[in-house]
């Protein structure tokens, strides 16, 4: 097997060859054009969710509440945004197994990851008081109240990307 | 029951309502986004929501058997039509994204099945699709908020 590429071969906009990868899907459904009005609100609830948030534990949370609902498009972009904010690729790497990776992150990162798997997984049932006691000693009410607001946010927005089966691979960072 | 705190900034509170009704709106069938919506708040485990939508749904006119079958849906043949199904098959998957590990191999949840998507395009035009695509994660929303303050039932008047 080769690594040489030439103008020919397909490359994704990395320049790393995708020979003999599957196709790309197309998404179910454009829903943001479907329901301007819905996207409009999307877009404002997001600007109110992330006020006050330190933008790199905000990456942590959208990636990780990404992860747990498999959206691929979300996953893309935050990951990516979180690259861009200046966190680590390590840290992203490790944000599947943060559990058993906790000498990655601070303890006020671990709450707020804590916090955002039993936001998400509710149908399992509830936000465990420790869960929620943890988060409370490492954040004040007001930046708490954000923070699930935030983690609220990106469930949302991983509905609309799983259900309309959305794309990723094609978001760049700074250029939304 | 006391909740752990009642703090929701405004302006994310009034982007969460603007969410809901427009994408109520834009639905177009009450009756219908009561079911959706409490069939979500069942799955979520949210009393408040629960206890605000059941009165809703009952000044609304949904039929009270309705109401009463909708946490067993799928067994209750005769009560919700084809339309009404198809709905809440895609209220279920879309709110249950957890489950599973892969579209392959999990079960009981995870993405959303190709089967439950097409019955649903089947029953919605594309612009009803995505106002009840977006009513479903308004009420996801609503879920979150209420159930991680622990905002207890009852607080709703109509």
């Amino acid at each position: 097997m080769t690594t040489h590429t030439d103008d020919r071969t397909p490359t994704d906009h990395t320049g790393h060859a995708t020979v003999g990868y599957a196709p790309e899907h197309t998404p179910r459904l454009a829903w943001a054009e479907q329901a301007p009005e819905v996207f409009k609100a999307m877009i404002r609830l997001d600007a109110a969710a992330r006020k006050g948030l330190d933008p790199k534990l905000l990456e942590l949370v959208k990636v990780r509440a990404s992860q747990i609902n498999h959206c691929a498009l979300c996953v893309d972009m935050h990951s990516k945004d979180a690259l861009a904010a200046g966190e680590s690729v390590e840290r992203i790497v490790q944000l599947s197994a943060w559990e058993e990776s906790e000498h990655f992150y601070t303890e006020r990162e671990l709450a707020a990851l804590a916090l955002t798997e039993a936001v998400t997984v509710l149908t399992d049932g509830f936000v465990p008081d420790a869960v929620y006691e943890r988060a409370a000693a490492h954040f004040e009410d007001a930046e708490l109240a954000q923070l699930i607001a935030a983690i609220t946010v990106i469930n949302a927005w991983n509905r609309f990307g799983v259900t309309c089966r959305l794309v990723p691979g094609h978001y760049q960072p700074g250029h939304k | 029951m006391t909740a752990r705190t009642r703090l929701l900034d405004k302006s994310v509170a009034q982007a969460m309502s603007t969410l809901s009704a427009a994408a109520k709106r834009g639905l177009g069938d009450p009756a219908l986004a009561e079911l959706v919506v409490i069939r979500a708040s069942q799955l979520n485990h949210c009393a408040f929501c629960l206890d605000m939508h059941l009165r809703i749904a009952r000044e609304h006119g949904v039929p009270e058997r309705q109401l009463d079958l909708l946490a067993a849906w799928e067994e209750a043949e005769g009560v919700y039509d084809e339309r009404e199904r198809a709905a809440l098959a895609l209220t279920e998957a879309m709110t249950v994204l957890t489950g599973g590990t892969s579209q392959a191999v999990g079960s009981g949840g995870g993405f959303v099945p190709d089967e439950v998507y097409e019955t649903a395009a089947k029953h919605f035009d594309d612009t009803e699709l995505a106002h009840l695509i977006g009513l479903v994660v308004a009420i996801n929303n609503w879920n979150r908020v209420m159930v991680s303050r622990r905002i207890p039932p009852g607080g709703y008047t109509p």
